[in-house]
């Protein structure tokens, strides 16, 4: 069977490798057609390379090496003739498919501002977006002499963007127009305590303020133009502002193309031999624009085509609604039910603790005895466990309120003085050596470590309770002397 | 008789010991030794308690009409096994007759209960407890260094490591005295323990002396794949090393590659920001960067997985990026559990192996070994099965009819040990040899009473791989024997071809041949040759003229693979077999206590030990405790598909509230193991004892400390 696959990114890439592992009946000779001429990459990734976090070519993907698969770098998909069930390339190259499957991903939405020549196809100097490693890569090298950047859109992306250009040491105003940042996860409040952690990470969020023009003179970006006329110089601007499927292909072969090539629940369209998956597809539910769930979809479809189901973990890839923030310093975590759009369900039992000072907002949603919904800023290992207990369904706690928290370290506060200790506080754990038991050798005559040891073998197992026994010896030693002082007293 | 240097009959750190024979019993101290530096844990203080147990077996057993054991003679013990044995092997094939040993047994028994199972017997069905224990690391570091060997350097030379990562492992528990070797680490902010617990070790990194990740119970292999990204992405690998030293590092890239830290913060719970710490700590103490040396290291709580052998090889994976393996002062290495857990997977019983870590479908092997034992190589049978599926076919259709057991409790310590006691009670015939009568013991149809540490001589391979002579100090009881002397007199009545020396040195220099080429070669090593230098590691191979110095460290010159280069092995998380879900929504994790051994047969008959430890509990985390109305002292139930499981509540914050903890040492309703999940790795046959998903619910009935007997001793007519 051929199997050709349009789109050699992330998904694509993953999608083939998966069915070729699956597919031990060698029923499959894959075919991946890709338009980058580079080696896969890791776009989730992007970020970090612009945060320098990441080397350029650490985020690239080795390519599988298999008999059965061949891939096409830097060519392109012209069109697709469902009926000879051919795909044509741009160089007029035509492969047969018995099945295709559709991974062309999303471009980045460029908004209809005066001054980025829309339609033209051509940003101007000084502007980008991030959604290839040639976008990062020009980014990189236009902090080196940037001045000001300005990240126009905070949602997931632009806020790491504006994190990684902040770390390249560029000072950065980020724009957003609705009023909250990453509104689609983020409720006014929770922004709010997003906003004030921004500043102390060299970013300036300006929320509520859209962008109006970019004003762009020989042919370069000098500034935006705010709602308002205040203008922000600048000579950087990355644009991050939503995508686009990429649906051409699959429209121009007759195929039905909303948001993005609508699919089944299998990833399959209308014709049963076409899927699509990644952030090309609109699956049932939505496309979430998250890597998980174009994997998620890759796995499932590749277990369809083989007919195989090998054991996977449940959530594997990170349950598909978990948004994790990748940037230095803002700690930003949400699933399932979050953002300030959402409908109030009265099954729900919502929970907050607000530290904005802190910078500090983690909020629950709890339904019957799951998590169904959390948002954390600042909240460490707490949005850890969080994500933990949403993602497996493990029971909440009888009081929801301690999801909010971690629990307080487990070491109990290490007694002031030996005397402070209990008579059955262990002292040599390998031992099983109480403090009365040392107390009692004491009242026998064992007056050093080594005596205390020969009595009652305390600090002869690891060897790290010595201290603590010659703090007792030295406690022992002085409550007897002052024992003996007062007895010696005259009355 | 005089003061016996000898090593204690616990863990695989084998502590030195002295034992001094007095008349109101023998006394035991501390002796020093590069390892345990003079240190004893309470077991090994209270180690002789067990030479007087009362219950010590001292007479053979026959199970009678009346269904009971009574005593018998030595004469109609054998007599009968051989008998059965024999009427058995006639009706059903050789085969029907399996042996199942123990990683406890000296180099010595290993060696023989091996030879005996393939030349005695004929049957291709024998394995080990060491399946339960040591399978994955095995599997993993045979096939990426090319031999295993737990730690592939002396253990002291972790203490001048400036980071070391400790994976699955509570030594400060299970072997104390090798805390010391920490300190280094410890003192320059560097040792890094991940538990799902707050592990006695995980509290050794407290107040700066290093970090604690506490994954989510199944994870580990994702959080060694996220160290390993970070590791690549950030460029702190150590690209000579990889050039030069190892191969398939891309395909282990590739996959590490979608494991980003935001991306393991997810599934494993541990902060990306602890992530990328982590893997810098153990870069900045790597040799490449001018670091003082790291060390990853392994333990049974990343191996008894099903994803096991995965799971180290992304550990060595970790290693090989930083350079570790090969270089002095640095490294990988299993910390191996039972007290011979090393040597008893080198001389031959395992299913798959022949003396001197020989495969056993090797025709060089089987010819080198035949010849040794002085029989054609084609009667050597073939390839067994491993442990888990080996207990699972007992009694059933092909599968064995009779079982000869040595040095194991299968009833406590098996994984769904409810089912294994199915499988044993479908018998035959069983046959258990030990000191005690052991769970395993009380329902055998022959038991037959054997000697215990300090009254015998031998050999045993500790976690470093250096070979340690045990000696005797004093006289057995007047009814126990040698299994040496039982499989003579067994092999005589089989009319087994090959030699069968009661004489563990003879023994000894036998194994030697046996091993002579083999990945483990012991030919250049002797009981004289021991007794004159207690610090020879193998391999140790014979030689024409100076004796070989033994090998402390292995790899610095290459590695043992064809190519000499360490491999990447390409692995990939698929997740526990048992996962939690909506009807078992609570991770269970096994593990030890301090005072007590694998399935307590010695420890629950000491004293000391049952006092400061008498029973099993349950550690569970106060919201869990709440949210099911549990206080301290509650009698706790965990249930499963496979069972149900009833022991104390011990209400803790050291342990993530999504995991209870069982150790498990104890028999009956407190036995964790009639949970735990027999599911296993596909490499190395190792079951999930580490993971499994259960209900947490608080018993019904009122708490009775004493019902959970703190001394179980049953009477045994003697």
């Amino acid at each position: 069977m051929r199997l050709v696959v349009i789109g050699n990114g992330m998904v694509g890439s993953r999608f083939a490798e998966d069915v070729l592992a699956r597919d031990d009946a060698g029923k499959y000779d894959v075919t991946v057609i890709g338009d980058e001429a580079c080696e896969t990459y890791n776009r989730v990734l992007l970020s970090e390379v612009v945060a320098g976090r990441q080397d350029l070519a650490a985020i690239t993907l080795p390519v599988l090496a298999h008999p059965r698969l061949s891939v096409l770098r830097g060519v392109s998909a012209a069109a697709i003739d469902r009926e000879d069930r051919v795909v044509v390339t741009t160089e007029g190259n035509r492969h047969r498919y018995d099945q295709l499957v559709l991974a062309t991903g999303a471009s980045a939405r460029i908004p209809p501002l005066e001054g980025l020549g829309l339609g033209s196809g051509a940003l101007p100097l000084g502007v980008h977006a991030l959604r290839s490693i040639d976008d990062a890569r020009e980014i990189v090298a236009a902090t080196l002499n940037s001045r000001r950047a300005v990240v126009l859109g905070a949602g997931v992306l632009g806020v790491e963007a504006a994190s990684g250009l902040a770390q390249r040491g560029c000072p950065v105003t980020i724009i957003h127009p609705a009023d909250a940042l990453m509104e689609r996860q983020l409720d006014v409040s929770a922004s709010t305590v997003l906003v004030g952690a921004m500043p102390g990470f060299g970013i300036h969020p300006r929320v509520g303020v859209g962008a109006e023009a970019a004003i762009v003179a020989n042919g370069r970006l000098t500034g935006i133009r705010l709602t308002g006329g205040e203008v922000v110089e600048s000579d950087l601007l990355v644009v991050a502002t939503g995508t686009v499927a990429n649906t051409s292909l699959a429209a121009a072969a007759g195929l039905a193309c909303e948001r993005g090539i609508v699919t089944d629940a299998g990833s399959a369209t209308a014709d049963g031999r076409i899927f699509a998956i990644g952030d090309c597809a609109q699956p049932p539910g939505g496309g979430t624009g998250l890597v998980a769930q174009g994997w998620d979809q890759a796995r499932a479809l590749a277990e369809r085509l083989t007919g195989t189901v090998a054991r996977g973990r449940a959530g594997g890839a990170g349950a598909s609604d978990v948004v994790r923030v990748k940037a230095h310093g803002l700690d930003v975590v949400t699933m399932g039910v979050c953002g300030g759009s959402r409908p109030t369900d009265p099954e729900q039992r919502t929970l907050s603790l607000s530290d904005p000072a802190a910078g500090r907002h983690i909020e629950v949603v709890v339904e019957g005895d799951r998590l169904v919904g959390a948002t954390c800023i600042g909240a460490g290992q707490v949005a850890a466990d969080l994500v933990a207990a949403y993602t497996r369904r493990t029971p909440v706690p009888r009081d929801p309120a301690h999801l909010l928290l971690a629990t307080l370290s487990s070491a109990p506060p290490a007694p002031s003085s030996p005397g402070d200790l209990a008579d059955d506080a262990a002292v040599c754990r390998c031992n099983s050596v109480t403090k009365a038991d040392v107390a009692r050798a004491h009242s026998r005559g064992a007056h050093s470590v080594a005596e205390v040891a020969r009595e009652t073998r305390a600090t002869t197992g690891c060897g790290g309770c010595k201290d603590e026994v010659c703090g007792l010896l030295a406690w022992l030693g002085s409550r007897d002397e002052a024992r003996l002082t007062a007895t010696a007293a005259p009355v | 008789m005089e003061a016996v240097a000898t090593h204690c009959p616990y863990c695989a750190l084998q502590c030195a010991q002295t034992l001094t024979p007095t008349p109101a019993g023998v006394g035991v101290a501390g002796r020093d030794f590069p390892t345990n530096r003079g240190g004893l844990c309470q077991k090994g203080w209270t180690s002789a308690s067990v030479l007087r147990a009362p219950d010590r077996l001292v007479t053979p057993l026959v199970r009678g009409a009346d269904g009971e054991l009574g005593p018998a003679t030595w004469v109609e013990a054998l007599d009968l096994v051989a008998r059965r044995f024999s009427e058995i092997r006639a009706r059903h094939g050789a085969d029907a007759v399996a042996v199942f040993g123990g990683g406890g047994l000296t180099n010595e028994k290993a060696y023989q209960l091996g030879k005996f199972a393939r030349i005695a017997l004929g049957t291709a069905n024998i394995d080990y407890n060491g399946r339960f224990c040591m399978s994955s690391a095995a599997a993993a570091a045979n096939r990426s260094l090319g031999v295993d060997r737990g730690l592939p350097f002396p253990l002291a030379d972790i203490g001048g490591a400036a980071a070391v990562l400790l994976l699955g492992s509570n030594l400060a528990e299970t072997m104390p005295p090798a805390v010391a070797h920490l300190s280094g680490a410890r003192a320059a902010g560097g040792l890094v323990v991940v538990d799902p617990r707050v592990s006695a070790t995980a509290t050794l990194t407290e107040n700066g002396q290093g970090l604690h990740l506490q994954p989510v119970p199944g994870t580990d292999l994702v959080v060694l794949l996220g160290l390993l990204h970070v590791v690549l992405a950030e460029g702190l690998a150590d690209r000579a090393y990889v050039d030069e030293r190892t191969s398939g590092a891309d395909d282990a890239r590739r996959l590490a590659a979608a494991w980003w830290p935001e991306r393991v913060e997810q599934v494993a719970g541990v902060p990306a920001a602890l992530l990328r710490e982590t893997a810098r700590l153990l870069a900045a103490a790597s040799p490449s960067r001018g670091g003082a040396g790291a060390y990853v290291l392994t333990g049974r709580g990343v191996e008894q997985s099903v994803q096991g052998t995965a799971t180290v090889n992304a550990a060595i994976n970790l290693a090989l990026a930083l350079g570790l393996p090969g270089r002095l002062g640095s490294g990988y290495g299993a910390v191996t559990g039972q007290g011979n857990g090393q040597g008893g997977r080198e001389h031959g019983q395992k299913s798959d192996q022949l003396p001197g870590y020989r495969m056993i479908d090797d025709p060089a092997a089987r010819e080198h070994v035949a010849a040794v034992w002085g029989v054609d190589p084609a009667t050597i049978p073939g390839r067994g099965r491993p442990a888990v599926e080996l207990l699972d076919s007992l009694g059933r259709a092909g599968g064995p009819r009779a079982l000869l057991v040595h040095g194991a409790n299968l009833r406590v310590s098996a994984p769904h040990s409810t089912h294994v006691a199915d499988r044993l009670d479908a018998l035959d015939l069983l046959v258990v040899c030990d000191v005690v009568p052991s769970e395993t013991a009380q329902r055998a149809d022959v038991v037959l009473p054997v000697l215990q540490w300090a009254e015998e001589e031998g050999t045993m391979t500790s976690l470093e791989g250096r070979v340690l002579r045990r000696r005797k100090a004093v006289e057995a009881p007047s009814g126990a024997r040698s299994e040496l002397w039982v499989w003579r007199e067994l092999a005589t009545r089989l009319g087994a071809p090959g030699t069968w020396d009661t004489d563990a040195a003879a023994v000894f220099d036998e194994l030697a041949r046996a091993s002579a080429g083999g990945r483990a070669d012991y030919s250049g090593l002797s009981h004289a040759r021991l007794d004159a230098e207690p610090d020879l590691h193998w391999p140790c191979p014979a030689t024409e003229g100076e004796p070989h110095p033994g090998t402390p460290r292995l790899f610095l010159d290459g590695f043992h693979t064809a190519d000499g280069r360490a491999r990447f092995v390409a692995v990939d998380d698929r997740g526990p077999a048992d996962d939690v879900r909506a009807d078992a929504p609570i991770h269970l994790v096994t593990g030890r206590v301090l005072q007590h051994y694998q399935s307590g047969a010695q420890t629950r008959r000491v004293e000391d030990l049952v006092t400061a430890s008498p029973a099993a509990f349950v550690e569970l985390h106060p919201v869990l405790a709440d949210r099911h109305g549990v206080e301290p002292g509650d009698l706790v139930t965990l249930t499963n598909a496979r069972g149900t499981v009833t022991a104390v509540a011990r209400i803790t914050d050291a342990i993530r509230p999504d995991t209870v903890f069982m150790p498990f040492h104890w028999p009956g309703e407190q036995n964790v193991n009639r949970v735990t999940n027999d599911a296993t790795d596909p490499v190395s046959g190792m079951p999930e004892f580490k993971v499994c998903a259960v209900t947490v619910a608080r018993a019904d009935l009122p708490a009775h400390p004493e019902a959970a007997g703190p001394l179980l001793i049953t009477e045994v007519p003697a």
